[in-house]
């Protein structure tokens, strides 16, 4: 029941375009502690942890929920206070979750800025799918510099199309590239603008998938290839490949057998009959199941990004590191 | 205000210096950095302030003066800069009663990790209470804070007096008995770098000419009169020659944010060369060299270009008309390139630069 509650209260905050996961979570949780009857300050960690992962567990793409989870309870794990009681010190919790989102809010224009340095005049921008603080960069960019850019269509949700819509409505000249196009046009690109759902501990990046192909091809072509996350995306994982993001599970790009059930480790080889010609016209694969079968993110190596812009700095993907070590460990 | 004596005081040297740097006859980061050190010196104890702001601000404009004078020459903005935070560091610890951390938020979570438990250490000495913006005696503040700023100031100027000693203190474990180095140019910090080994290791040097200000022939002489086996080479045979070398060791011009440098014209073919034969690449540079700027748009070069006459003479007349001649000071050096910087604070890998630059420096003046 409480979880169902909290996980409303979640999918209604998002229905807010400014507020990225991360800080949806960080809301929900507060919305769950107006409502706690936890006496202690134990029942009160136990009941956000319990509704941490009831969110991570509803929601099909968790990794960005479970960074602003992280730092909330860690966060209120560490308060130091001096209250007289409990439910004073909720309050004030509750209040700090409120602020730190309104104030995280001014995170994307920060960063805007600090990514404008590197933004030269007359530059072409390859950018992938759809992110706001990407978006709000190159919209500030484009008021005081020449910039055209390329926007991957990104499948199988095709955000780049809205991306991309709404760069030509702002006036930016933009033009959209298959996901299967990106190493014919990368000569022509000066550097690579990538938004992400997550940094993590690594200095790596976990965003929509086609990212770490991006960063391959850059990497292969010489165009720098720069990340922007705000500070609350960062997240305290060490994958170390693409199957250990959490949202990965054994149904993703499993093989289909021509009967259309995955196949199963005694599966009998085809017969003769299943490779007759006629049975092939009747096999159709939809776009629906090709999405269904594929992965949503994926994860860039750090080595393929060459700088991490963030509300806390410029960062080389090594300094994203140090700051989840000082809020994580120690 | 330019009719106070004293201010139009602070403009002649301040004035002196920027023509001397625009002439380009202060050169060199060090000197560069002595150079503004002491103007900063003469500001401060001329200025009149009082508050921390209007203090702040008079050495703003005197480095923004200086910067825009010679911007090639990063480490006066990075004295500037350093001299700013210790003002400020200063102010603080004068100031401030030590304050108790109740404000603490998810933002300064992220930004300066775990709370501390705080230890406030009591204060026996009794301090003159520090007043800003005094009505009655608007000096007060300065009297009470000049000497100490003054003492801050001399702290930068022992630093970089002891620049050198500090660098090449470990020299010894970086170069090990019968090691081939690889230098080029020449370079104060390198040479007395070497020195510094070569008192405890027998190894050898070879040194590119670096035409066309040849510096390695003068750094050859310096070397072999220190009884350091030295080879003098040709520029061109630096990648003919890197398969027998151990060691790269390079001096900087700038360090920037990303790790990456600026250095003499010629060290990024070096760096090139030992990359390709996997020869570790070591820089040797003083603290003061750590710029926090990047080296945005023009990849290879400073966009410093020297006499061109250096490279073909005005004697080759037919020739001066129909080509033209570049001489750039500087090249780029990409962080990839490089293994690590042995600097007076430590020795650093490339990736770790950055927070080297937010101890040293504040992040409000980055932009002077």
């Amino acid at each position: 029941m409480a979880d169902l509650q909290i996980y409303e209260s979640y999918q209604r905050l998002l229905q807010n375009e400014d507020l990225s996961t991360p800080l949806a979570a960080i809301l929900a949780l507060t919305e769950m502690m107006e409502r706690s009857t936890a006496g202690t300050m134990f029942e009160l960690l136990n009941e956000l942890k319990g509704s941490a992962e009831a969110l991570s567990r509803q929601s099909p793409n968790p990794i960005g929920l479970n960074a602003g989870c992280e730092l909330f309870i860690e966060f209120i794990t560490l308060f130091p206070h001096d209250a007289a009681s409990f439910s004073e010190l909720k309050t004030e919790l509750i209040r700090q979750g409120q602020q730190y989102a309104k104030q995280a809010l001014t995170y994307r224009a920060k960063i805007a800025e600090l990514a404008f340095d590197f933004i030269k005049d007359d530059s072409v921008i390859l950018t992938h799918s759809y992110s706001r603080v990407v978006l709000q960069t190159l919209l500030m960019a484009h008021k005081r510099k020449r910039i055209s850019v390329f926007v991957t269509e990104a499948r199988p949700r095709g955000m780049g199309i809205k991306t991309a819509e709404m760069l030509t409505a702002a006036g930016i000249p933009c033009s959209v590239v298959l996901d299967s196009a990106v190493a014919y046009v990368i000569e022509k690109v000066d550097f690579v603008l990538m938004g992400s759902e997550a940094v993590v501990e690594s200095g790596g990046l976990v965003n929509a998938v086609g990212s770490n192909q991006i960063a391959i091809i850059a990497k292969a072509a010489n165009k720098p290839f720069y990340a922007l996350a705000e500070s609350y995306k960062f997240h305290r994982m060490f994958p170390l490949s693409q199957y250990d993001l959490p949202s990965h599970n054994s149904r993703l790009l499993s093989f289909q057998t021509p009967s259309g059930n995955p196949r199963t480790p005694s599966g009998r080889r085809p017969s003769e009959s299943s490779l007759a010609p006629n049975h092939t016209a009747s096999i159709k694969i939809t776009q629906e199941d090709i999405a269904r079968n594929n992965p949503d993110i994926d994860y860039t190596r750090p080595d393929l990004i060459s700088l991490v812009f963030s509300d806390v700095g410029s960062l080389t993907p090594e300094g994203v590191s140090q700051y989840l070590v000082g809020m994580f460990a120690g | 205000m330019a009719s106070d004596p004293q201010s139009a005081a602070n403009q002649r040297i301040v004035e002196d210096l920027v023509s001397r740097l625009r002439r380009r006859q202060v050169v060199g980061s060090r000197a560069t950095a002595l150079e503004t050190l002491l103007v900063l010196r003469q500001v401060v104890s001329k200025a009149r302030f009082s508050n921390i702001d209007q203090l702040v601000n008079v050495i703003r404009s005197v480095g923004r003066r200086l910067v825009e004078a010679q911007p090639k020459e990063h480490s006066v903005g990075n004295t500037v800069r350093k001299v700013l935070h210790h003002i400020r560091e200063e102010y603080h610890t004068a100031s401030e009663p030590p304050a108790i951390e109740t404000s603490f938020s998810i933002a300064k979570f992220v930004l300066q990790g775990q709370p501390r438990r705080q230890t406030t250490i009591p204060r026996s000495e009794t301090r003159v209470p520090l007043k800003e913006n005094d009505p009655d005696d608007p000096d007060s503040f300065a009297r009470v804070l000049k000497p100490v700023l003054m003492e801050a100031i001399q702290d930068v100027f022992d630093e970089l007096e002891t620049v050198y000693d500090n660098i090449s203190k470990n020299a010894k474990d970086h170069i090990h008995s019968d090691e081939i180095i690889l230098t080029l140019g020449m370079s104060t910090t390198v040479q007395s770098f070497l020195k510094a080994a070569a008192h405890y290791r027998n190894y050898t040097v070879i040194v590119a000419e670096t035409a066309p200000s040849y510096g390695g022939r003068e750094m050859a002489k310096s070397l072999s009169s220190a009884g350091i086996s030295t080879f003098l080479v040709p520029d061109s045979s630096i990648y003919a020659l890197m398969s027998r070398v151990n060691k790269v060791i390079l001096g900087a011009h700038a360090i920037l944010a990303n790790g990456g440098m600026f250095a003499t014209s010629g060290s990024l073919l070096a760096a090139t060369a030992a990359r390709s034969y996997s020869t570790p690449v070591v820089v040797c540079a003083g603290q003061f060299k750590l710029t926090p700027l990047w080296n945005l748009y023009h990849e290879y070069g400073a966009l410093d270009f020297g006499d061109p006459s250096a490279v073909l003479g005005f004697e080759e007349g037919d020739l001066v008309d129909k080509v033209d001649v570049v001489n750039p000071y500087y090249d780029y050096v990409q962080p990839e390139l490089l293994d690590v910087f042995i600097t007076n604070y430590g020795d650093h890998p490339p990736s770790s630069i950055y927070r080297l630059l937010k101890e040293t420096y504040d992040d409000e003046d980055n932009e002077l």
